[in-house]
């Protein structure tokens, strides 16, 4: 964390979610996995919380885009900046009061995108081993990239045999035969 | 494209100015490790034969294939012709005073025709490019599988004039587009996606962060491409020189289109600067073919901060060029940071 200016860090430490926070928008997001699951979409549940209100949602989009960068967290990310302009309010300073919670481990292009937004914590589940960004591929959320917005924290590990469930069942329906 | 190349040819923005360097990964481009070994000079060398088998047999140094078992001493006025590898010093941890003697039991290698031994240098891993192979043979006689291709690259001579002029226009067409973007109040980065197969370009952006601070213009391509595929997500209609050609004419893909997921296969990227993390990892998600940049950048993650095209545990690996009309790209960030500066003023 020492690659933190001292303005950021201050915002951060000032900055966390609560166990109860935590607890109750993990619960949504796990919520938004198991109905994407149950529509055969990757089974990711993502939300982006600004002062107890969810200001951004996302899952998968990939495939009716055909674009392949249209994960959970950009959409979230465009939904947060929307809300941003309609309601007015400075970007950063909402963004720096925003907590992602995501059920698996942001990739390597979400984690710098979220970094370039200051986004200061993200609370996930399982690990992302195939494209993870907080540290299961690269560590881009606590990286020293100093033209690349602003480190964040990272709280790992809630319901994360859950979210790998769920993976593993997606994947087993998108391929049976394992190949 | 014939004519437009002729175009160019002689005029001021000749290829001439710039060299297309290979962006190799850290296993290519990293120094050449060493470890320790005992050798020993053959004083006799009619044992030679006998002495490889047998050391081969007591220690089969393995994991180091790549080193010769046998060097020459030639023209050093040594009064020996050749020295043998005996062992690594890691092979031999407990012996304290080093002879032939210690290192070798007299029932697994006779000592007839050895010298006394001596502590040696020798490369640790097999050489990848003919750099590390030069570096590597200056301490020991090393093997080296060359990749032909990498070792032209590495001279600068992968591409033959004319591919140097299709680049060339290419990067120029991403260099246009930076202008227009820093017109508008962006950043001065353009980028574009070409199919080299048909030698048509599919996609020009620019970057446009002065509407959505994440729109790079890697960011903005790829989603170009995917509208020129029936799909994309963002209306850059306020961007003129921001454009794509359907895919409809495009018949190198047309046929797979819809059952392709992966919008970029096949694909070049010219950028002017190499990209940030995040663009770096769009490409991959994308399954970018090769991607070709102008100047390096501080937080670069195609060979500056990190090498994404590379990295290993990805499940897509591209090739990376940088130096395309470098000069003028170097041009554009001095533009920028330029306006920063008036920015910050103000
Ligand atoms: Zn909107
Ligand atoms: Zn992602
Ligand atoms: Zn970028």
């Amino acid at each position: 964390m020492g690659t933190q200016g001292g303005s950021e860090a201050a915002a951060a430490e000032s900055f966390y979610p609560s166990d109860e926070d935590r607890e109750k928008w993990m619960a949504n997001a796990f919520d938004m996995a198991r109905d994407a699951l149950e529509n055969g979409e990757v089974p990711v549940g993502c939300l982006m919380v600004y002062n107890d209100e969810v200001v951004g949602k996302g899952r998968n989009e990939v495939n009716e885009t055909k674009n392949a960068t249209r994960h959970a967290e950009m959409v979230a990310l465009d939904q947060l900046l929307d809300w941003c302009r309609h309601s007015n309010l400075d970007v950063r300073s909402v963004c720096e009061q925003t907590a992602l919670y995501v059920t698996v481990e942001p990739c390597i292009m979400c984690a710098a995108a979220l970094r370039l937004l200051n986004i200061p914590v993200v609370v996930y589940g399982c690990r992302n081993e195939r494209f993870g960004g907080c540290g299961s591929v690269l560590e881009v959320s606590s990286a020293n990239l100093p033209q690349t917005g602003t480190t964040f924290k990272c709280v790992s590990g809630h319901r994360a045999e859950e979210a790998v469930e769920m993976l593993k069942t997606f994947y087993k329906q998108e391929n049976p035969n394992g190949d | 494209m014939e004519p437009q190349i002729k175009r160019w040819k002689g005029s001021a923005c000749d290829t001439d100015s710039w060299v297309a360097y290979p962006v190799l990964s850290d296993d290519q481009s990293q120094d050449v490790e060493l470890i320790e070994a005992f050798a020993a000079p053959i004083v006799d060398k009619k044992e030679t034969s006998r002495l490889i088998r047998e050391l081969n047999s007591l220690y089969p140094l393995n994991g180091l294939q790549h080193i010769k078992r046998v060097r020459a001493c030639k023209g050093k006025g040594s009064p020996h012709p050749l020295e043998v590898l005996v062992c690594l010093v890691s092979d031999a941890p407990d012996v304290k005073d080093v002879s032939i003697g210690s290192l070798l039991p007299s029932d697994g290698v006779r000592h007839d025709g050895l010298g006394e031994p001596f502590v040696v240098k020798v490369p640790a891993r097999p050489p990848l490019t003919r750099p590390q192979f030069e570096l590597a043979s200056k301490h020991w006689p090393t093997s080296f599988h060359e990749d032909k291709q990498v070792t032209v690259a590495l001279r600068g001579e992968l591409f033959s004039p004319p591919q140097k002029a299709t680049m060339h226009l290419y990067m120029m067409s991403a260099f246009t587009a930076a202008e227009a973007g820093k017109e508008m109040g962006m950043e001065a980065v353009g980028a574009v996606v070409v199919n080299p197969a048909t030698q048509r370009i599919i996609a020009v952006g620019h970057d446009c962060r002065g509407d959505h601070p994440l729109h790079h213009a890697v960011m903005v391509c790829i989603d170009l491409v995917a509208q020129s595929q029936g799909g994309g997500c963002y209306s850059f209609d306020r961007y003129p020189a921001c454009r794509f050609t359907s895919s409809d004419t495009d018949t190198f893909k047309s046929g797979e289109a819809s059952s392709q997921p992966y919008i970029c296969t096949g694909y070049d990227l010219y950028v002017t600067r190499e990209p940030c993390v995040m663009c770096a990892m769009a490409l991959v998600h994308s399954r970018i073919g090769r991607v070709f940049y102008g100047t390096a950048s501080a937080d670069g993650a195609l060979g500056t901060k990190f090498k994404i095209h590379s990295q290993k545990d990805l499940n897509h690996r591209f090739e990376v060029y940088k130096g395309v009309l470098s000069k003028q790209c170097e041009d554009l960030k001095g533009l920028e940071s330029h306006n920063r500066k008036q920015s910050l003023e103000d």
